[in-house]
């Protein structure tokens, strides 16, 4: 008989557990990718190092990680304020082009003299809209008639992608520069939209994004309107017992985790980009925002050091080339970070034990087979 | 007739959808058995670069397409263990998959002092009947004028639908996506059941990527699959989840894709941006009008589709 062992669910977990089990998916991702790089031929250690001295080791380096993570803790919120009211928003990347193309459209349309404080509010705001726009889009048909939001928010990054694409290259749309006839460029928004830098390309949307996160937490944790939404996330059954307007808590969600990712797009806009460059905006960082809230097992505050982490491993990718290594190594380790890191919740949840013998045959019910 | 504008269409939408025929069918076996995986993206990379590096080394197409399986299949066990052994949230885990598995791919492609990437296949599918056959008006091109995994998508389809709804362990899997706590008291080993839908799903994914870098596309490149994942898992709910329509309305999906291509020989002036849109805009309409509420029921969702299954709940 083999002997086996006894798993039941944990009721509240420690904070060392819950701390312990996102670092520990890290490294294991990290050997599991040493593994892979040297099955390839590579020298592992030679890749790591590079990785951490591009993202680390330098004034400059940090600062890229820096805006690398801007938008990753904004996508990072955006994924965790839904994800926890069991709402699969995977439409980051769609609102984060959304919010990007309404704050170019707002920066370009403004009158060159505008306030600086006035234009800046107005370009960055206007990327939340049309973030929550984007969102409403798959909220709305999803509190109001049922439909699938998985579906729809996917299929709604593509429809972004290529509305994104047909501003820039396949039109004479006011978001082209008409300056650039060679290769199609988004127009530059005006400079006083700008978000002025204060470090090496570092500008000050790393510290909107920042306080958005902590924003994020002080409403869930505590309003009464967090409250309310944290009750909806526990069990809309009991919501409605306790009679909380459930479709309107999930719309507001919705739009609210919308307005993030859009914010992320503004702020790339009036940040580092200063204009609507399609191919600086569609790297992935809505789904990277995903692994972010994960990671962050759906804190807003963890949000802030995972995605430093996640902006760091983007940022190191590019480096790897001047050694020869493809720089999808990053994804290969941003997809294990994942699997391990929603592999580790299972050990969050539940407790594993030795059976004691004398009860080993009436808790049979409770057995699972490792399989 | 053979050469007009509709024939080449539909010609050509055949072949586009035939990856998504696959990756679909695939999805529609693991979501039967109550696991939705949203890996097929990342499981049909990674049968995408196995199928061609398997080709490019020992020259067999037939190796190839093994290796795609088996690759897709190893993929998705991942998945499998997530969700149906640890019971861990399966969006995430399949999310997770598709990072990881592309990640994998690009890498693969690009590793090496001599990498794949920008090398042509050393050998295509091409169809496999007689040119007199596939000649002959209308039936041609339609029936007669494809390779040979065209006609193996054909006769997974048939058999799937055939598995599904004709036989006892296709009525075992429906009981598992329908109810699992149920079917295991009928003596039914759900894990078992939903361990191997998922990897055949893995494997079916694997076998479409596959498609693309030995059939349509047959040159390594990063992304050689386009959306095609992503898509397959649309087309699941707009196929109510039956092989027969996975079919059709993966057709309907590769002519979409074709679109722009006979705009152009039609002279009519779209941009192909806007015209890229369409399939998206297909897909979320026909989901409002088909799939809303309810009606994803009707349609035949299962009703575990998602839910972890806990055996010691009683």
């Amino acid at each position: 008989m083999t002997r086996r062992l006894i798993i039941e669910p944990r009721g509240l977990a420690t904070w060392w557990l819950k701390l312990l089990i996102p670092i520990a998916s890290v490294i294991a991702a990290l050997v599991l990718g040493a593994v892979f790089l040297s099955i390839t031929g590579n020298d592992w250690l030679e890749v790591y190092k590079k990785m951490a001295d591009a993202a680390f080791g330098s004034g400059r380096g940090f600062a890229e990680t820096l805006v690398s993570a801007t938008p990753l803790i904004l996508t990072g919120v955006a994924a965790a304020i839904a994800f926890k009211m069991l709402v699969w928003n995977i439409g980051g990347e769609g609102q984060l082009i959304a919010g990007a193309v309404a704050a170019a459209g707002v920066g370009i349309w403004l009158a060159d003299g505008t306030p600086a404080v006035i234009a800046i509010t107005a370009v960055v705001a206007a990327g939340a809209v049309g973030g929550a726009f984007w969102a409403a889009l798959s909220a709305v048909p999803r509190v109001y008639l049922g439909t699938n939001e998985i579906i729809t928010t996917l299929m709604l990054n593509f429809i972004a992608l290529h509305l994104m694409q047909y501003l820039v290259f396949g039109s004479s749309s006011p978001w082209r520069d008409p300056d650039a006839t060679q290769f199609p460029q988004g127009r530059p928004i005006i400079d006083n939209g700008r978000i002025p830098e204060f470090f090496h390309r570092l500008d000050w949307g790393l510290f909107i994004a920042i306080a958005v996160a902590i924003a994020a937490w002080f409403v869930i944790s505590k309003t009464r309107s967090g409250f309310e939404y944290r009750i909806v996330g526990d069990s809309f059954d009991a919501a409605r017992y306790a009679g909380i307007k459930v479709p309107r808590k999930v719309l507001g969600t919705f739009l609210a985790s919308g307005a993030a990712a859009g914010l992320a797009g503004s702020i790339l806009v009036a940040g580092i980009l200063g204009k609507m460059d399609p191919r600086s905006l569609d790297l992935g960082l809505g789904f990277t925002g995903i692994i972010v809230a994960a990671l962050a097992r759906l804190n807003p505050i963890a949000i802030i050091p995972v995605a430093i982490l996640m902006g760091a491993l983007n940022n190191a990718g590019p480096a790897l080339q001047s050694i020869g290594v493809p720089s999808a190594v990053v994804m290969i380790l941003q997809g294990a970070i994942l699997i391990f890191a929603v592999g580790g919740e299972f050990l969050i949840s539940n407790r594993i034990r030795r059976p004691e013998r004398h009860v080993e045959e009436t808790t049979a019910a409770a057995e699972v087979s490792p399989a | 007739m053979n050469e007009s504008v509709l024939m080449l269409t539909i010609v050509a939408a055949i072949g586009l959808g035939t990856p998504i025929v696959f990756a679909t069918v695939g999805e529609i076996l693991t979501e039967r058995s109550g696991i939705l995986n949203l890996g097929v993206q990342g499981m049909m990379m990674i049968g995408a670069v196995m199928g061609f590096w398997a080709t490019f080394e020992t020259g067999s197409l037939w190796l190839g397409v093994l290796a795609a399986l088996i690759a897709g299949a190893a993929l998705s066990l991942i998945h499998a263990f997530n969700s149906v052994t640890l019971r861990v949230s399966q969006i995430v885990s399949g999310l997770a998959l598709t990072i990881f598995g592309t990640g994998v791919a690009i890498f693969i492609g690009r590793a090496g002092s001599e990498p794949l990437i920008g090398t042509p296949s050393r050998e295509v599918f091409e169809p496999i009947l007689p040119e007199a056959l596939a000649d002959l008006p209308l039936v041609g091109p339609l029936v007669f004028g494809h390779d040979a995994l065209i006609y193996l998508s054909w006769i997974i389809v048939a058999t799937s639908s055939y598995y599904l709804f004709r036989t006892r362990p296709g009525l075992t899997l429906r009981a598992v996506g329908e109810d699992p706590a149920s079917a295991e008291a009928a003596g039914i080993h759900v894990s078992r059941v939903r361990y191997i839908h998922v990897m055949v799903g893995g494997a079916l994914a694997g076998l479409g990527g596959a498609y693309f870098s030995l059939a349509l596309v047959p040159s390594w490149q990063d992304h050689p699959i386009g959306p095609a994942g992503w898509i397959a898992i649309a087309l699941v709910i707009l196929a109510s989840w039956r092989p027969w329509r996975a079919l059709w309305v993966a057709y309907l999906f590769g002519a979409a894709g074709r679109v722009s291509f006979t705009f152009q020989t039609l002279e009519v002036n779209v941009p192909a941006d806007l015209l890229a849109m369409l399939p998206y805009v297909l897909a979320i309409v026909a989901m409002l009008i088909l799939a809303s509420g309810k009606r994803a029921r009707l349609l035949g969702a299962p009703a575990a589709l998602g839910i972890p299954y806990f055996r010691e709940e009683r």
